[in-house]
């Protein structure tokens, strides 16, 4: 039922322009906000219980763990101690110890796709080749001075982006936001209850 | 030669991350300060920028990045403010993503202290908000009543660079720094509802989906990846808002090889692929 | 004196070298950094929350504007942590169907608007459209792809005949779309890899300017 009201009143109010029905959507767009906080919330501490259950029964990487529980622990004492400004300790653990690992972790992808390129990147059918020269284009147009020096390069691969793969994430994009539509729908109406967790 | 191309073919992962390393450090140490030519997308940004009044509405920046994507985002801010402080376009900074807060108020405090802008006159950091699209379309309602507080705990009331900024209407552009789904969310709760205009700066991976936008004006303008980044950087440094170029202009010497590299391994692979496809001539055999 | 600044970069440039460490093999080293990184962004999103949302959004309307209505929402989030007590976990339902039920009713019109009917007027042709031959030829293939992209998703019907051939000229479509994908995802990843080798050689070994 709540569901089923608040879905329709944020599909219907879309259609509304009465200032009494804007403030209410005004009013219950800051309402969501609070109840998206607390699930963000609800997130770290399913965080915390797995990591303390595991040092509490010693189970294997118990010793990692126990380095999340205290690193959690500092860095909330020392962002609720000093605050969030620039200069205080919580900021520098931000851009000195979390900004350059989380940098790290996706920066190593860059060595996976080169060698995922070399070693699995095969011209086996005639898709597959379509596939590969349309990568090929768009690689050499990102290199400077092949796009500066070769500006067919460029206008090339401005045309396979703005034709061929318009008209593909177009397709995509209709295909997509159907079946979000009826998934809303569904979802508003009762009719899909999957994120009850599997009850009727 | 065949058996070459197929011994090469097998060769451990850890030789190919070598040679990746090699290519990336390298023109660091040598650089090759190779020339860059803007895009129409990034040309656009720029000429919207060029044509906001100064001291006037201000722009809206959402800093949507952490700091996984912070390398090709983080310059387009760096540019962007330029831009703005250069030109005395005044900007509100928000962030839709915890991991963002730290990274907006530092490129907002830098690049507001490079060009001598005083907060809360010419710029102003409201933080963060959970909710995205609720958020989005809250500050087409009211902009403080979305923030009442910016990031360091002030009324935004008492704000004087917000005393005449309510919603969209009375900002200029809006420029989401993202590497997210975000970048169209933008587009469809705060362009398609409230009309107002975005430029999207976003991280490489999810360019390619943003044509559909472009075609339909729906975009104002793109900065894609890092090349964005140093296309909008070469613009700036060419209107002589900034005596140096940027931090983007500076890897895409790296990018650059690192693109040949790969289009290298892409090409020997496929060759050892083919030449172990060929049927063996009657001769071989035994 | 070893300076703080000094102090911070060394810090960052070794958690940054462990990290990379798991491209020779997983060890310790990584494993240390991987496990201090999810304790650290973890108090961040947390801290970060309670000042920007939880303290403007909540404690301010209730505590000092006196806004009472919003004892309902803080009520309703609330009940997400009913999750922990086994006999009161049906409560978590709540606040998840008001999330769900508004997001998805959020969607609907911004979504009709912006995905469906502008993207359908920008694959239409138009009269002005005639009067240049490339644009034409451009928006032709462009309707053409578009058709055959959605017709290769369509599985209520076998692909034979026609419409075999229409699904066989959305793959080619699909394909370079997945090719541009590509092409774009490499200059995002090598970007980011780029962004922590100049950290390294500039702001740690001082090698270039």
């Amino acid at each position: 039922m709540i569901g089923l009201v608040a879905g329709l009143f944020f599909t219907i109010q879309f259609f509304i322009p009465h200032q009494e029905v804007r403030q209410l959507y005004a009013d219950g767009l800051r309402w969501l906000i609070v109840v998206a906080t607390f699930a963000i919330v609800l997130a770290l501490g399913s965080l915390i219980t797995r990591h303390t259950r595991k040092v509490q029964r010693q189970e294997k990487g118990w010793g990692y763990s126990m380095v999340t529980l205290v690193a959690l622990l500092g860095m909330a004492i020392a962002g609720f101690s000093t605050g969030t400004r620039p200069g205080t300790l919580f900021n520098k653990l931000f851009l000195h110890v979390q900004a350059p690992m989380q940098s790290t972790m996706f920066g190593i992808l860059a060595f996976y796709i080169a060698s995922a390129a070399y070693r699995a990147f095969r011209a086996r059918s005639k898709e597959a080749t379509l596939l590969l020269l349309a990568a090929f284009l768009l690689m050499l147009s990102a290199v400077s001075f092949i796009s500066y020096y070769i500006p067919y390069v460029t206008t090339v691969s401005e045309w396979l982006l703005m034709v061929p793969n318009l008209a593909a994430q177009r397709g995509i994009l209709f295909g997509v936001f159907l079946g979000t539509l009826a998934t809303s729908i569904k979802i508003i109406l009762g009719i899909e209850r999957g994120w009850m967790g599997g009850g009727k | 030669m065949k058996d070459l191309f197929i011994k090469l073919a097998k060769i451990d992962r850890r030789y190919i991350f070598l040679l990746i390393a090699v290519a990336v450090i390298l023109p660091f140490l040598m650089p090759l300060n190779f020339p860059t030519r803007a895009t129409s997308h990034t040309k656009s940004v720029f000429d919207i920028i060029e044509t906001i009044p100064p001291e006037n509405n201000p722009i809206l920046i959402s800093f949507e990045y952490g700091p996984s994507t912070m390398p090709e985002c983080h310059p387009m801010a760096y540019a962007i403010l330029r831009h703005a402080f250069a030109r005395r376009v005044r900007v509100i900074g928000i962030t839709l993503s915890a991991d963002a807060a730290g990274l907006g108020e530092e490129a907002l405090q830098r690049i507001a202290k490079e060009y001598d802008r005083k907060y809360g006159r010419d710029y102003v950091f409201l933080g963060f908000k959970p909710g995205v699209t609720a958020v989005m379309l809250s500050i087409g309602e009211d902009l403080k009543r979305t923030f009442p507080r910016d990031f360091y705990g002030k009324p935004t009331s008492e704000i004087p660079m917000l005393d005449s900024v309510h919603n969209y209407t009375q900002i200029p552009l809006v420029v989401p720094l993202t590497g997210s789904a975000t970048a169209t969310f933008w587009l469809v709760y705060a362009g398609a509802r409230y009309h107002a205009r975005v430029a999207d700066g976003v991280t490489a991976v999810i360019a390619a989906e943003l044509y559909p936008y472009i075609q339909t004006k729906q975009l104002a303008g793109l900065l894609a990846g890092l090349k964005g980044a140093s296309e909008y950087e070469h613009l700036i440094y060419r209107a002589g808002y900034t005596k140096t170029k940027g931090q983007a202009s500076r890897g895409m010497d790296a990018l650059s090889i690192m693109h040949l590299v790969i289009i290298a391994f892409i090409i020997l692979g496929n060759i050892g692929f083919f030449l172990s496809r060929r049927a063996p001539r009657k001769g071989d055999q035994a | 004196m070893i300076p703080m600044d000094t102090v911070w970069t060394w810090i960052a440039a070794l958690l940054t070298l462990a990290i990379f460490s798991f491209l020779y093999k997983d060890n310790p080293f990584y494993k240390f950094a991987e496990h201090l990184f999810v304790g650290v962004s973890a108090a961040y999103t947390l801290v970060i929350l309670y000042y920007n949302s939880f303290v403007p959004n909540l404690i301010v309307p209730l505590f000092r504007e006196h806004n009472y209505w919003f004892i309902i929402p803080g009520l309703l989030g609330l009940l997400f942590f009913a999750r922990f007590i086994p006999k009161l976990g049906f409560l978590i339902l709540f606040p998840i169907a008001f999330t769900i039920g508004g997001y998805a009713g959020l969607s609907i019109g911004p979504g009709l608007q912006a995905r469906l009917l502008k993207q359908l007027q920008g694959s239409m042709l138009h009269p002005a459209d005639f009067a240049d031959p490339g644009l034409l030829i451009n928006k032709l293939i462009v309707l053409v792809g578009i058709l055959g992209t959605m017709l290769y998703f369509y599985f209520s019907k076998e692909h034979k005949g026609i419409l075999k051939v229409a699904t066989n000229i959305g793959i080619w479509f699909i394909m370079v779309g997945f090719g541009a994908a590509f092409g774009y995802t490499v200059m995002a990843r090598a970007s980011l890899l780029i962004g922590r080798v100049q950290f390294l050689l500039t702001d740690w070994l001082h090698l270039i300017r």
